[in-house]
């Protein structure tokens, strides 16, 4: 009795011992200024000398303001068809990916380079593929006669968004194709078996044995993706600077603008508040399905 | 990599082929154009329609990055900041994860909810205080203030790695090893940290990717040339007035580059740990 109990106060000081420095880095480093955000967004400041304390006013105005409902709508939209291309993309390649092919680990190795790409350099080449005059898309369109005249696809609003999220499934559809394709080495090999022995296709064996086995990352997937486009910045920032007429102004890039070009570093704290309240819903239920699935 | 199913009729194998190759083309079309674009000489560049090759090859582009920009400043920047960055997440996270993983305490549950619920902190909330704080601390503006925030971006998910990584090592090693006498910390160091070290190779390019790729906090934490990284080099050429595409790509390559021979050593270890995360094995 007595040991077992000193065995568990050993326990308990060399864990605290080693997981200390890191609690007291994350404290420092991400907890203190969360914390210091929500202080900042409870003033009118510059962050120098203005400091008006204003309470929850932002927030309340944030809430029943139809720009920021507006760029919530976008951002939304924004998130869920780059999740969605990422997934059907990711999904459909690495089911491609897992059959008996040759050559394998050159596909693989292909299909994984854009997630290599770091975005800046996805933004600004696919900005420089997108141009009217000079661009390779345009020149290619009206080669094979698709278009008769350059389109300047920055210029209207709907084009602008489809070109800024065809990019963003380009660079981010890899890491789904990697999880899926970990997820697929995962299915216990007799289950295909069974399915064979029992007469099942294809068809079935893909309705009754991989994609149940799938679930799981598919859903990990989708929240830890949602999230991650739903904060995204500098694809759509150097792309498009959120233009035209605010068409592909996601939430960060308001933020960005009425922090950095405004000053009015209270309101943007404010919203940055509210975006983190929807990433906190997301990963409650991230949290949930991961704890499910550890069975 | 076992394969799972293997279509029987040879039509079924075609469409398969076709279906990857018209995949890769689609990833593989930018990617050459970057290059040609990079090789281009500047008349080659405004020409209507574009020139799908160079009439004159040339490797100017890749020179001039280095001479008419100050690249040199960015890469070193970019590749102190990250390196620190990484070296020191990678300390922090590998004591963490051993913690959690062999030792039973009070507040082991939370800790490791609040490195899975971190990843969803968006960098937008964390811009704001970060920038208020680092001016206060007078880091503004240095390399200090990139290593700084790269170690709190990464350092949650590399403990999450580590903390699979760690759990794949049989604790009778830790045991055998304090039955000799050795402490906690010995242990750690001499027995399991050495059989760790595909995990720490994938921990550590993840750190790396990750700091390589930032570009907001870079843009808002740093205000000199000599202290800006790749990526808000890049995104400043872009802002000029005539914007040299040539000049760009082959920026653009170099900034590709590193991550890609990173990748084509070590892609066998980091794919397994990247998805035992997020993948019951």
């Amino acid at each position: 009795m007595a040991r077992s109990s000193k065995v568990a106060a050993a326990q308990q000081r060399v864990g605290l011992g080693f997981v200390s420095p890191s609690v007291l880095v994350l404290l420092a480093l991400v907890v203190y200024p969360l914390f210091y955000g929500f202080y900042i967004s409870m003033f009118k400041t510059n962050l120098r000398n203005m400091w008006n304390f204003v309470g929850l006013k932002y927030f309340v105005q944030a809430l029943s303001d139809s720009d920021f409902i507006h760029t919530i709508g976008v951002t939304l939209l924004f998130a869920v068809l780059v999740v969605a291309g990422n997934l059907l993309l990711g999904t459909a390649l690495a089911l491609l990916l897992n059959t008996n092919i040759r050559f394998r680990v050159v596909w693989r190795a292909i299909l994984i380079l854009p997630w290599l790409f770091p975005d800046v350099v996805v933004a600004i080449l696919f900005k420089w593929i997108y141009d009217p005059l000079y661009g390779l898309l345009n020149f290619a369109l009206t080669s094979v006669h698709l278009i008769d005249h350059p389109i300047v696809w920055f210029g209207d609003p709907n084009l602008a968004f489809s070109a800024v999220v065809l990019s963003c499934i380009w660079k981010g559809y890899p890491l789904v194709m990697i999880l899926v394709l970990a997820g697929l080495q995962s299915i216990p090999q007799d289950r295909y078996e069974a399915a064979r022995l029992d007469g099942a296709g294809l068809v079935n064996q893909f309705r009754y044995v991989t994609f149940p086995g799938l679930v799981p990352v598919l859903a990990v997937s989708v929240i830890l993706d949602f999230v991650w486009w739903f904060k995204h910045f500098t694809i759509v920032w150097l792309m498009t600077a959120g233009g035209p007429i605010d068409a592909t102004k996601v939430v960060s890039i308001d933020i960005y603008r009425i922090a950095f070009t405004n000053f009015d570093f209270g309101r943007a704290a404010a919203l940055a508040v509210i975006v983190f309240f929807i990433c906190l819903a997301f990963s409650i239920v991230y949290r949930r399905i991961v704890r499910d699935t550890e069975v | 990599m076992i394969p799972k199913s293997s279509p029987r009729r040879p039509r079924n194998r075609l469409v398969l082929y076709v279906l990857l190759g018209v995949a890769c083309v689609f990833v593989l079309v930018p990617v050459l154009w970057m290059i040609v674009t990079a090789l281009k000489p500047e008349t080659d560049l405004f020409s209507t329609p574009p020139r799908l090759w160079p009439t004159a090859p040339t490797l100017d582009a890749f020179r001039r990055v280095f001479t008419d920009y100050p690249f040199a400043d960015y890469f070193r920047n970019s590749i102190i900041d990250v390196v620190a960055s990484t070296g020191i997440s990678l300390v922090f996270s590998s004591l963490s994860a051993y913690g959690v993983s062999r030792f039973k305490f009070r507040g082991r549950g939370s800790f490791l909810t609040f490195l899975l619920i971190s990843q969803m902190f968006p960098s937008v909330m964390l811009v704001i205080p970060y920038f208020k704080i680092i001016q206060v601390l007078g880091l503004y503006n240095t390399y200090a203030a990139l290593i700084v925030t790269y170690v709190s971006f990464t350092m949650p998910f590399c403990s999450w790695m580590m903390y699979g990584y760690f759990k794949s090592i049989p604790r009778e090693l830790d045991e055998a090893a304090t039955i000799d006498g050795a402490s906690p910390l010995r242990t750690f160091l001499s027995v399991v940290l050495p059989l760790s070290l595909p995990g720490i190779v994938a921990t550590a390019i993840y750190a790396f990717i990750t700091g390589w790729n930032e570009y907001l906090f870079a843009l808002i934490l740093t205000s000199s040339e000599d202290m800006k990284t790749v990526p808000v080099g890049i995104g400043q050429m872009i802002g000029q007035y005539k914007i040299q595409w040539n000049d760009l790509m082959a920026a653009s390559i170099y900034a590709v580059v590193p991550l890609m021979v990173l990748f084509v050593f070590l892609q066998r270890y980091l794919i397994s740990s990247l998805t035992a995360g997020a993948v019951k094995s």
